[in-house]
C-alpha cells in the first residue's frame, strides 16, 4: 500500500513470478528458509530485542562509517529477523562495523543493531573455524578450566621433561650471551622459543584456514563486485592496514567513544609487546644483533622501555575497557562471554607480566618463576586460541576491510544530492542517470 | 431529568471541552467551563486547516461560540484553573482559580490605543513566533471577544498612558483573582494535549537551525493571523519557502521520546504539504515516514497525493539534521530503505512532526486520578462520576475527540440522573 504509485519500480520488481511469496534478489524471487535456531541463538546470546525492529533506517542513517549504498545494519537487522543466517555469515557489513553504538543508542524500538552485529561477528568466528570444536569449546564457559588446564598442563610437561630432552637433543643450558640473572635456569630459551614457536605456527595455521574460507564465501556471494575490482589486492590491503592502524573508523564514534582510546591502548601495547617478544625469539638468527646481546635488557634498553610501555598501554586499554562494559553498558553494547574472556585473559597477561618483571627484580624466589608459569599460561591461551576466540576480529575485520577497498564499497558521507530536488534518492538516480540536470 | 441536578464541571476549553459543554446544556443541564487560557478553542484554533476537507477551524468554531453564548445554562470561566476538588459522584466540591482579566469588556478597546503602547509580549497563540501588545486581543475569533491585559509585561509608562488614554469603564487595573467555590455533579475533564517539546530531539536540532520548526509553528505560518500574514516563509531570511521537508515520528513510536504513535501526525504532514502546494505551484514537498498513517477513508486523502509529483514520500526514518552554515539551507540525513540508499538532501525548511503529549502528563488534577505511563486518562475514570474526553485519553483527531466529548457528556448526564 505504502509504496503505490512513488516506487512503482521496486514494487514491479516485487512481483512473485512464482506462486511463492519471497523477497526478490536481482529482479528474481528467492525463497527464504529461516533459519529458526538461529534466531533464537541470537535473541537469548546477547541481542534480546532485535526483533523489536521496525525497519526505520535510523540506524544506517546515523551510522559514521556506514557506506551510502546498501549501508548497513539496517538490512541485516531485516536478515536477522528472517533467520537468514547463510547471508549473514557471507556479509562483509557486519565486520566493517566497530560497535561504537550510535546506531543503538538513537533506535526508537530499543533493537540495538550494534550488538546484535557483534553478535554476528561471534557467530563468523565460530563457523569459519578449524577445527570446530575449538570454536565451541572457548565459547563455552564449561570449557573454560579445561581451555586453561591444556596449556598449563602441556606447559609443565615441557619444563619437567626439559633435562631429559635437552640431554637427547645435545642442547646445553646456557643459550650464550651475558646472562646476568635470568629465568632460563627453569624457563630454558630453546624449550619456550620452540614451544611457542609450534603452537603459535598451529594457531596461524588455523586462523588462515578460517579466514581463506570467509574470503571465499564473501567473494563467490558477490560476482558482480569482486569481477571488477577498483583496486589492486596490494593497493587495498594497505589501504586497509592503514585504517586499522590510524583508527580512523574509531574517531567517528560519538556514543561509545571511550571504545577509542581505549582500543588504541590495547592495540598498541600488543603490538608492541609483539614486536619486543619476536625480537627476543628472533635473537639468535637476526643479523641485527650484535653478539653481545645481553639479556634479560636492562630496564633503560630501548627494548625493555618499549616492552614496559606497551605493557601499560596493555593494562590502561583492557581496564578501560572492562570498566566502559561494566559501567556504561547501554553505551560500550551487550557483552558477552565472547567479549569477557578475550577482554580479560589480555588484562591478565598484562597483570601477570607486570608480577613477573617485579618480583624478578625483587629477586623473590621462587615466587618469580610460579609468576612466569601462570603469565606464560595466559600467553598461551591468548595465543593460541587466536582464531577462535574474539581476538580472531583482528584478521576477519582486516579482510572484510580489505574487501571494501578492493571491492570499492563507498565509505562515509553519501553524495549530497542537489538542493532543490524534493525526489527520494532512487528516483534522483535515474535523472541523473538518464541525463537531466 | 433530575431537576435538582448540579451543574455538570468541564475542565478544558478546546474542542472537547466546548463540545461535552454544548451536548449537555443543549438537554438542559448546567455546565461550568473551565479554561486556563484567556480564550475557548483550545489547540485546534490555532489551526490552519482541518483534514480531511481543508476547512478552516473558524466555521466550525463561530457556531460553536453561538452556542455557548446563546446558552444561559453555560458559565464560562477563562483564565481560570482547578485548585481543588473532592467528593463523591453527584457531589463534588470543587474551587476555581480566576486570574485578573484586568479588561471589563463594559466597552470596547480601541485598537489606536494599542498602536500607542510599547511594552509587548510574546505570542503564545501563534507558538511564539511573534509579538503583541501588553493589553491584546487573543485572536480575531475570541471568545470571550474582549482584550486581554498582561500586567507582568505591561510598563509603568505604559500603565500610565493606560490609565490617561482609556475609557475607565472599559480597565479595571485593580482588578484582583477570584476565588469560586461551587459544588457540581459530574466531572468532564477535557485538558487536552502540548505537542512534543522538540528541542529534545537533539539530532533533528530545533531551536538551533531558524528553519527548522514544528507541525503546529507551520499551522500558524500558514494562518492569515500568524506571524506572516499567512505566507509560508523561512524564519532565517524571509524566503518563500519552495523546497520543504515534513519529518514524521518526530520524537513519536521511539522509545527514547514517546514510545507510543501521535495518531495524527502523518495527516497533519500531508495537509500541511497539500495547502504548501495549494499556496505555491512551484513548491516541493518531501514527506519521511516510517509507516504512513492513513486510516480508514483518510486513506484516499494519501492516495490523493501520490498523484501530485511535487510531493515525494520517503520511507525512511531522519536521523539527522545539519544547516548549512551560509544558506542556512538543511541536510537531512536518513535512509530510504525501499532503494536501500543513504540520502543527504537539502530543504529550505524543515517541518517536524512532532507527537501529542497529554497535558495531564505534566499537570496533574487535583484529585487521585489514575494515568497510565505516559499521562493519559482513561475515558472512564478511575473515579466515579468523573469522565475523560479528547486528547487527555489518547491521542485523536477533532472528528474522534468530538464523538468522545457527546460519550463524556452522556455518562455525565446518566451520573446526574442515578437513583431516578
Amino acid at each position: 500500500m505504502e509504496t503505490a504509485g512513488r516506487t512503482s519500480q521496486v514494487e514491479q520488481a516485487a512481483e512473485p513470478k512464482s506462486p511463492q511469496i519471497a523477497p526478490v534478489e536481482n529482479g528474481k524471487p528467492v525463497s527464504i528458509e529461516p533459519d529458526l535456531d538461529f534466531i533464537r541463538v541470537l535473541s537469548t546470546q546477547g541481542a534480546a530485542s532485535f526483533k523489536e525492529c521496525f525497519q526505520c533506517g535510523t540506524c544506517s542513517a546515523t551510522c559514521p562509517i556506514s557506506p551510502a549504498e546498501n549501508p548497513f545494519p539496517r538490512k541485516e537487522m531485516a536478515w536477522a529477523s528472517w533467520g537468514m543466517r547463510d547471508r549473514l555469515l557471507r556479509d562483509p557489513d557486519v565486520w566493517l562495523c566497530h560497535h561504537c553504538n550510535d546506531c543503538s543508542t538513537q533506535c526508537p524500538r530499543g533493537a540495538r543493531p550494534g550488538d546484535l552485529l557483534a553478535l554476528i561477528r561471534r557467530e563468523v568466528v565460530v563457523h569459519y573455524a578449524v577445527p570446530h570444536f575449538l570454536a565451541r569449546w572457548v565459547n563455552d564457559p564449561r570449557y573454560a578450566p579445561l581451555l586453561l588446564a591444556i596449556p598449563a598442563v602441556l606447559l609443565g610437561l615441557a619444563l619437567m621433561l626439559r633435562e631429559p630432552l635437552q640431554d637427547a637433543l645435545g642442547i646445553t643450558g646456557n643459550t650464550g650471551g651475558k646472562i646476568v640473572f635470568s629465568f632460563s635456569s627453569v624457563f630454558p630459551h630453546w624449550l619456550l622459543n620452540s614451544f611457542f614457536g609450534f603452537f603459535g605456527i598451529l594457531a596461524f595455521v588455523g586462523a588462515f584456514v578460517g579466514v581463506v574460507r570467509f574470503w571465499r564465501a564473501i567473494m563467490a556471494d558477490r560476482p558482480d563486485q569482486t569481477s571488477a575490482p577498483v583496486k589492486g589486492m596490494g593497493a587495498s590491503i594497505i589501504a586497509a592496514l592503514k585504517k586499522v592502524i590510524s583508527h580512523e573508523n574509531f574517531t567517528s564514534c560519538t556514543t561509545a567513544r571511550a571504545r577509542y582510546p581505549a582500543h588504541l591502548g590495547v592495540f598498541f601495547g600488543f603490538l608492541a609487546l609483539s614486536l619486543v617478544s619476536i625480537w627476543v625469539i628472533t635473537a639468535k638468527f637476526n643479523p641485527l644483533i650484535s653478539s653481545d646481546f645481553v639479556y634479560p635488557f636492562s630496564l633503560l634498553s630501548p627494548w625493555k622501555i618499549l616492552a614496559n610501555l606497551g605493557g601499560f598501554s596493555l593494562l590502561l586499554g583492557s581496564m578501560w575497557m572492562i570498566y566502559d562494559r561494566l559501567e556504561f553498558s547501554d553505551n560500550a553494547g551487550e557483552s558477552n562471554y565472547f567479549d569477557w574472556i578475550f577482554i580479560w585473559t589480555l588484562f591478565l597477561v598484562a597483570v601477570t607480566g607486570f608480577a613477573t618483571e617485579f618480583m624478578h627484580f625483587l629477586r623473590l624466589e621462587p615466587h618469580r618463576h610460579i609468576a612466569y608459569f601462570i603469565h606464560l599460561v595466559f600467553v598461551f591461551t591468548v595465543l593460541i586460541y587466536l582464531p577462535y576466540s574474539k581476538f580472531a576480529h583482528v584478521i576477519y575485520r582486516t579482510t572484510a576491510m580489505v574487501f571494501a577497498e578492493y571491492t570499492g564499497r563507498n565509505w562515509g558521507v553519501p553524495t549530497p544530492v542537489a538542493p532543490g530536488n524534493g525526489v527520494s534518492g532512487s528516483q534522483r538516480k535515474e535523472e541523473i542517470e538518464n541525463g537531466e540536470k | 431529568m433530575n431537576a435538582d441536578a448540579k451543574p455538570i464541571l468541564v475542565i478544558g476549553g478546546g474542542i472537547a471541552g466546548i463540545t461535552a459543554a454544548v451536548e449537555a446544556a443543549e438537554v438542559g443541564y448546567r455546565v461550568v467551563l473551565v479554561e486556563k487560557e484567556a480564550y475557548l478553542g483550545g489547540r485546534v484554533m490555532r489551526m490552519y486547516r482541518y483534514f480531511p476537507k481543508m476547512c478552516p477551524p473558524t466555521c466550525g468554531f463561530e457556531i460553536n461560540a453561538r452556542r455557548i453564548r446563546q446558552n444561559p445554562r453555560i458559565v464560562v470561566h477563562t483564565q481560570s484553573t482547578v485548585e481543588e476538588l473532592s467528593g463523591t459522584a453527584g457531589d463534588f466540591k470543587v474551587r476555581i482559580r480566576k486570574r485578573p482579566r484586568y479588561v471589563t469588556g463594559k466597552c470596547s478597546v480601541d485598537d489606536s490605543v494599542l498602536e500607542r503602547l510599547t511594552s509587548t509580549r510574546v505570542n503564545d497563540f501563534n507558538q511564539g513566533m511573534d509579538e503583541t501588545k501588553a493589553l491584546y486581543y487573543p485572536h480575531d475569533m475570541a471568545y470571550p471577544p474582549i482584550h486581554v491585559l498582561d500586567r507582568e509585561a505591561l510598563s509603568e509608562a505604559d500603565e500610565e498612558l493606560l490609565k490617561e488614554i482609556c475609557p475607565p469603564e472599559a480597565l479595571d487595573l485593580e482588578m484582583e483573582e477570584e476565588e469560586l467555590k461551587i459544588g457540581v455533579g459530574a466531572v468532564i475533564v477535557a485538558t487536552g494535549w502540548q505537542p512534543y517539546d522538540a528541542t529534545k530531539l537533539e539530532h533533528l536540532k530545533f531551536g538551533k537551525c531558524p528553519n527548522v520548526l514544528t507541525n503546529v509553528m507551520m499551522e500558524r505560518l500558514a494562518a492569515r493571523g500568524g506571524p506572516t500574514r499567512g505566507e509560508i516563509t523561512r524564519p532565517s531570511d524571509g524566503k518563500s519557502a519552495e523546497n520543504v521537508a515534513f519529518v514524521q515520528c518526530a520524537g513519536s513510536r521511539d522509545e527514547n521520546h514517546l514510545p507510543y504513535c501521535s495518531a495524527v501526525c502523518c495527516m497533519a504532514s500531508m495537509k500541511q504539504a497539500r495547502y504548501l502546494r495549494e499556496k505555491n505551484e512551484n513548491a516541493k514537498a518531501t514527506i519521511f515516514y516510517i509507516d504512513i498513517r492513513a486510516v480508514g477513508r483518510l486513506e484516499k486523502f494519501y492516495f490523493d497525493l501520490l498523484e501530485d509529483s511535487n510531493i515525494s514520500f520517503v520511507k525512511g526514518k531522519v536521523a539527522e539534521i545539519n544547516e548549512h552554515p551560509e544558506t542556512r539551507d538543511l541536510i537531512l540525513d536518513v535512509e530510504d530503505t525501499l532503494s536501500g540508499e543513504k540520502l543527504n538532501q537539502t530543504f529550505d525548511l524543515v517541518v517536524l512532526a512532532t507527537g501529542i503529549v497529554p497535558n495531564s502528563a505534566e499537570t496533574k488534577l487535583p484529585i487521585e486520578l489514575k494515568y497510565d505511563d505516559y499521562g493519559f486518562i482513561d475515558g472512564t475514570t478511575s473515579i466515579d462520576g468523573v469522565y475523560a474526553a479528547g486528547c487527555a485519553t489518547r491521542p485523536c483527531d477533532v472528528s474522534r475527540t468530538t464523538k468522545d466529548s457527546t460519550a463524556a457528556a452522556l455518562k455525565a448526564i446518566q451520573c446526574l440522573n442515578r437513583g431516578e
